[in-house]
C-alpha cells in the first residue's frame, strides 16, 4: 500500500475529489491526542486529532487555515493512516517525505505542516500517557509558506 | 433550543440558500435566491447578537452536506424541507417573528417555482466537467482557475465569518464600519467565485472554520497577516489574469485585484487605530475569547 503513495501533481480527478470533499476534515470529540503545527510567520496552522485503540489509530481529523495544497495532503494522509498502526503511520511519514523531494518547495512546506501536526498529536498522546497534563502539543515550523 | 444551536442551523441555512443560488443557471432565480441568502446572513447576525446579549457564546461549527441534486426541483425541494424544519425552532419573540416572516416568504417563492414544471432544469454545478461554459480555455488555464477558485472561495468565506465575529464584539464605530465593509466585500467575492465554480461544475462548500481561525488573540498580528494575504491574493489575481487570455475573464480578475487594494487600505485603518489609539483597543479584549474554548 505504501508503494502506491502519490502526491497530488497538477489537477487530476483525485486531487479534485480531495478539494471538493476533503476527507477527515474537522474536529474529533474526546481525542487521545491533539497536535498543532504552527507557522508563526504567516499565522497558518494545522491541527490534528487522533483517537487511538491500543496501538491503532482508530479515528482522526485535521483542520487548517492554510492553502489547498495543505488540505489535499491532509486529506490524503489521513485516509492513508486511518485504522492503521502507529508503526504504519511512522512509515507513511517517511515514505511521504521521500516522495516530497520531487515536489515544489511550497508543496513541501504544506505537506510538512500536516506531518508535523500529526507528530505533535502523537507527542501529546505520549505525554498524556506519561501522566502529563497537556491540552495539546504545539510544534513551530522552521520553514514558512511565505518564503515563496 | 439553545441559541448556539439555532445560530448553527441559521449559518447552515445561509450556506444552503447561497450555494443553491450559485448552483442555479437561471439568472432571475439565482438573483432572488441570493437576496434570500443575504437575509439569512442578517438573521444569523441578529441571532448572534441576541446570544451575546444573553451572555452566551456561539461558534462556527457545522454539520451539513451540500445538496448536489441534478435538477432545480430536487434542489428546491431540499431547501424547502430545511426551511420548514428550522421554522419550528425560532424563539417566540420579535426576532422569531421576523425570521418566520422572511422564511414564509421564501417558502412561498419556492412553492411558486415548484408549481410550474417549466421552471425545472438540469443542474450542472456539481458534474466536475471542468469546462467553463462558452469560454475556450486550455487545460492549463482551467487548472489555474480551479485552484484559484478553491483557494479564494474558502478565504472569502473565512473572512466573512472572522470579520463578522469581530464586528459583533466591538463597540468602536470605526472598527464596526471597517468590519462591515470587509464583510460586504467578501460576500460579493464569494458570490462571484461561487458562480464561477458552478459554471465549471466544481461547486462545493468551503471547509469549516476551526476556532483557532476566528478566535483572534492579537488584532495587530491578525491584520498584518491579513494584509499579507490580500497582497498574495492580488498576486494570484494578477497571475491568473495574465494566464487566462480570455478578455472578459482577464478583465474580471484585474477588477478583483483592484478591489483587494482597497481592502488593504481598509485594513490599514484598523492598524492605524491599533497603533495610534490604544484606548479603542480596550473594546476588543480578544484574550477573553480563549476562555472555555473547546479544542
Amino acid at each position: 500500500m505504501l508503494e502506491n503513495i502519490e502526491l497530488p501533481e497538477g489537477m487530476n480527478p483525485e486531487v479534485l475529489e480531495h478539494l471538493m470533499d476533503p476527507q477527515n476534515y474537522g474536529k474529533l470529540e474526546n481525542p487521545s491526542g491533539v497536535g498543532v503545527a504552527l507557522d508563526e510567520k504567516s499565522g497558518e496552522y494545522v491541527i490534528f486529532y487522533i483517537q487511538t485503540a491500543g496501538s491503532t489509530i482508530d479515528d482522526l481529523r485535521f483542520a487548517t487555515n492554510g492553502c489547498q495544497d495543505t488540505v489535499v495532503v491532509g486529506s490524503m494522509f489521513t485516509q492513508m493512516i486511518k485504522n492503521q498502526s502507529f508503526e504504519y503511520a511512522q512509515e507513511s511519514i517517511q515514505k511521504l517525505n521521500e516522495k516530497l523531494s520531487g515536489a515544489s518547495p511550497q508543496q513541501q512546506v504544506c505537506a510538512d505542516m500536516v506531518l508535523t501536526s500529526f507528530i505533535a498529536a502523537l507527542k501529546n498522546y505520549e505525554n498524556i500517557q506519561n501522566g502529563k497534563t497537556e491540552e495539546l502539543h504545539v510544534l513551530k515550523m522552521k520553514e514558512s509558506c511565505e518564503n515563496e | 433550543m439553545k441559541m448556539n444551536n439555532l445560530y448553527q442551523e441559521k449559518h447552515q441555512l445561509w450556506l444552503h440558500i447561497a450555494f443553491s443560488s450559485f448552483a442555479v443557471a437561471d439568472e432571475a432565480i439565482k438573483s432572488k435566491l441570493y437576496d434570500f441568502s443575504l437575509l439569512a446572513f442578517r438573521h444569523m447576525k441578529w441571532i448572534g447578537s441576541d446570544t451575546l446579549l444573553n451572555a452566551q457564546e456561539y461558534n462556527y461549527d457545522r454539520e451539513m452536506q451540500l445538496c448536489k441534486a441534478n435538477t432545480l426541483f430536487e434542489h428546491l425541494q431540499n431547501l424547502k424541507n430545511i426551511v420548514e424544519e428550522i421554522q419550528k425552532k425560532y424563539p417566540n419573540n420579535s426576532l422569531g417573528d421576523r425570521l418566520k416572516n422572511d422564511d414564509a416568504y421564501l417558502l412561498e417563492y419556492i412553492n411558486s417555482l415548484l408549481k410550474d414544471e417549466k421552471n425545472n432544469h438540469a443542474i450542472s454545478a456539481f458534474n466536475k466537467a471542468c469546462i467553463y461554459e462558452d469560454k475556450d480555455l486550455s487545460k492549463e488555464q482551467i487548472d489555474a482557475l480551479t485552484l484559484f477558485l478553491f483557494e479564494e472561495s474558502y478565504k472569502e468565506y473565512e473572512l466573512i465569518l472572522v470579520y463578522a465575529y469581530m464586528q459583533a464584539r466591538t463597540d468602536d464605530v470605526l472598527q464596526y464600519n471597517v468590519f462591515n465593509d470587509l464583510v460586504d466585500e467578501s460576500h460579493f467575492h464569494l458570490k462571484s467565485f461561487g458562480n464561477m465554480m458552478a459554471k465549471l461544475g466544481i461547486l462545493s462548500l468551503p471547509r469549516e472554520l476551526h476556532e483557532m481561525t476566528y478566535l483572534i488573540t492579537d488584532l495587530e498580528k491578525f491584520v498584518r497577516d491579513g494584509i499579507a494575504e490580500e497582497e498574495a491574493a492580488k498576486e494570484m489575481c494578477k497571475e491568473l489574469s495574465a494566464k487566462i487570455t480570455d478578455p472578459e475573464l482577464s478583465k474580471f480578475f484585474d477588477f478583483i485585484n483592484n478591489q483587494e487594494s482597497y481592502h488593504i487600505e481598509l485594513m490599514k485603518k484598523l492598524l492605524g487605530l491599533d497603533l495610534n489609539n490604544e484606548a479603542a483597543m480596550t473594546n476588543l479584549d480578544f484574550d477573553e475569547f480563549w476562555n472555555g474554548v473547546d479544542i
